[in-house]
């Protein structure tokens, strides 16, 4: 069965907020592993794991660095030399994050590289509020690649014409400044061609939409979602009712 | 470029009512989360699990940020919605490209505070916001900050308006401004939601904040105050020589740059902007002297 887009967000976005929102490093660093399951499932952990790890690396070590290193609260010290301890209390805060964000990371990401953009936006413009941001959304993605193509040309037609980028801030300033304005003059001149032609196709216009995509959906996707919105909302009530009790 | 459609009816008073709610729902949203995390914040951030303050930390920037996107993004004019995805892929192209040539800062926010000053405070905060929100496609890390890049744009173009950007060396002052506010702004979610920051070199500075025992809420903050006026003042000098390299004829299509002489000299330098689009693509004359 395929799933709506909305659903798959839906329920990503649900899994993220519940493990946030349940603190405790078994349920996260099951989840990491259910969403690496999925991913390599679906065929999608060869892009997925690059994107992961180029998010999550350096985060884990800041947080290792920083709690593993200095944490004024921790008492049970396991080594010290200067003014840096490594304690217990501060490395089980780091892991304890980590796995967390980790958790709600793998999550996001499954969706995001698993969903079928053009059906994410025939979703979203169904709507009607959100077609606006949905044409942001879809046309972010697409611009993407092609303007980094562009960045290319262009730095290869500064240099053929003399461009050469030695070292020193200024001259780093000057070349950053040779290929930036060209890039940002084209990308606003096309934009407001763009715009124009947006205009008179009607984007301003209030009113239902008509949509040649039929993104699939049934009653009980539409209820699973409402229950996902329900579950992750009474989960941040329940911690936030409970944190309050705690203190 | 566009003009409001001559066959629709337009918008009535209650629709704009509704909105103006919703901005300043928002706004409150986000300005009540952070009022609440600086109060409350010993209790939980060590003892604990500590997730209750992310949770707030997260819904709430980000109901505040969502908020003033439904509110603003209907009301921009089509040549300004169709600037923000130009203005969050140059956020993420330029922020790369300097990134890796130019400096050793995360200059992330050159689209958001570009948007900011051809089309105004609104468009810039619609634009600070969506560009976490569509960025976090790739990296979810970003999400919880869209309230702060959401500020910053806001920020930027309420800068612009009052003519930060007229004298060349007011915008740097300007960008240091905005960095302290929105460094400030960010830091309780740097310090709920992921417990530090995202980059090792940024983590070293909150270590040493942290060695000399401060709480995480105050090293964090110490470290923002540290990199980013410096980093938001590099972004508005950026911007402003962007800005003045375009021709004239590109700049003064934007009616919030018109209605408000945001630039300096647009009056009587005819020549030299006549000069500039003779050689679009190619250098300019070096910007900055517009006074």
């Amino acid at each position: 069965m395929r799933l709506n887009p909305l659903t798959s967000l839906a329920l990503a976005g649900a899994t993220a907020v519940i493990t946030t929102a349940a603190a405790s490093w078994p349920l996260s660093l099951a989840v990491a592993a259910a969403a690496l399951a999925l991913a390599v499932r679906g065929g999608i952990a060869r892009r997925l794991l690059p994107a992961a790890a180029a998010v999550l690396v350096p985060l884990c070590l800041s947080l290792l660095i920083m709690h593993g290193l200095f944490f004024p609260e921790g008492w049970t010290v396991l080594v010290q030399w200067g003014p840096a301890r490594i304690t217990v209390e501060g490395l089980a805060f780091a892991l304890e994050r980590a796995a967390q964000i980790a958790a709600a990371v793998l999550a996001l990401l499954v969706f995001s590289f698993s969903v079928h953009v053009p059906d994410l936006v025939a979703a979203l413009s169904a709507r009607g509020v959100q077609g606006r941001f949905a044409f942001v959304l879809a046309s972010t993605l697409t611009l993407l690649p092609a303007v980094t193509s562009r960045v290319h040309r262009i730095r290869q037609a500064q240099e053929s014409r003399g461009l050469v980028i030695r070292p020193g801030l200024l001259h780093r300033a000057t070349a950053f400044r040779l290929q930036a304005v060209p890039l940002v003059l084209s990308l606003i001149e096309e934009a407001g061609t763009r715009a124009a032609a947006l205009e008179a196709r009607g984007f301003s216009n209030t009113g239902p939409r008509t949509s040649y995509r039929a993104v699939p959906d049934s009653r009980l996707q539409r209820t699973l979602r409402a229950v996902l919105v329900l579950a992750a909302t009474a989960a941040v009530a329940a911690r936030l009712w409970l944190g309050r009790a705690g203190t | 470029m566009s003009s409001p459609s001559l066959t629709l009816p337009s918008p009535g008073p209650a629709a704009a009512r509704k909105r103006r709610l919703l901005e300043i729902l928002g706004a409150v949203a986000i300005a009540g989360t952070y009022v609440y995390l600086v109060l409350n914040q010993p209790t939980d951030i060590t003892g604990g699990p500590g997730s209750a303050s992310a949770l707030i930390a997260l819904s709430g920037f980000l109901v505040g940020a969502v908020l003033l996107i439904v509110a603003v993004l209907p009301t921009l004019p089509a040549s300004t919605v169709v600037l923000i995805p130009v203005a969050l892929v140059l956020n993420i192209v330029l922020g790369q490209f300097v990134g890796s040539t130019l400096v050793p800062f995360y200059l992330d926010a050159i689209g958001t505070v570009l948007i900011a000053v051809l089309a105004g405070p609104a468009a810039g905060a619609a634009t600070g916001a969506l560009s976490s929100i569509v960025w976090s496609f790739f990296n979810p890390t970003v999400l919880p900050f869209a309230a702060g890049a959401a500020l910053i744009g806001c920020l930027a173009g309420l800068a612009a308006r009052h003519g930060m950007f007229r004298r060349f060396y007011l915008a740097p002052v300007a960008g240091f401004v905005t960095g302290i506010i929105g460094g400030v702004v960010s830091a309780p979610v740097a310090a709920f939601v992921f417990g530090g920051t995202s980059g090792v070199a940024t983590g070293a500075i909150v270590s040493a904040f942290r060695s000399m025992g401060d709480t995480l809420l105050a090293a964090i903050t110490k470290q923002a105050l540290i990199s980013d006026p410096m980093d938001k003042a590099i972004v508005f000098t950026v911007v402003a020589v962007l800005v003045y390299a375009l021709p004239r004829r590109t700049r003064l299509q934007f009616p919030f740059i018109r209605r408000h002489r945001v630039l300096a000299g647009q009056a009587s330098n005819e020549a030299r902007t006549q000069a500039a689009a003779a050689t679009t693509g190619s250098p300019a004359q070096p910007t900055g002297q517009g006074s």
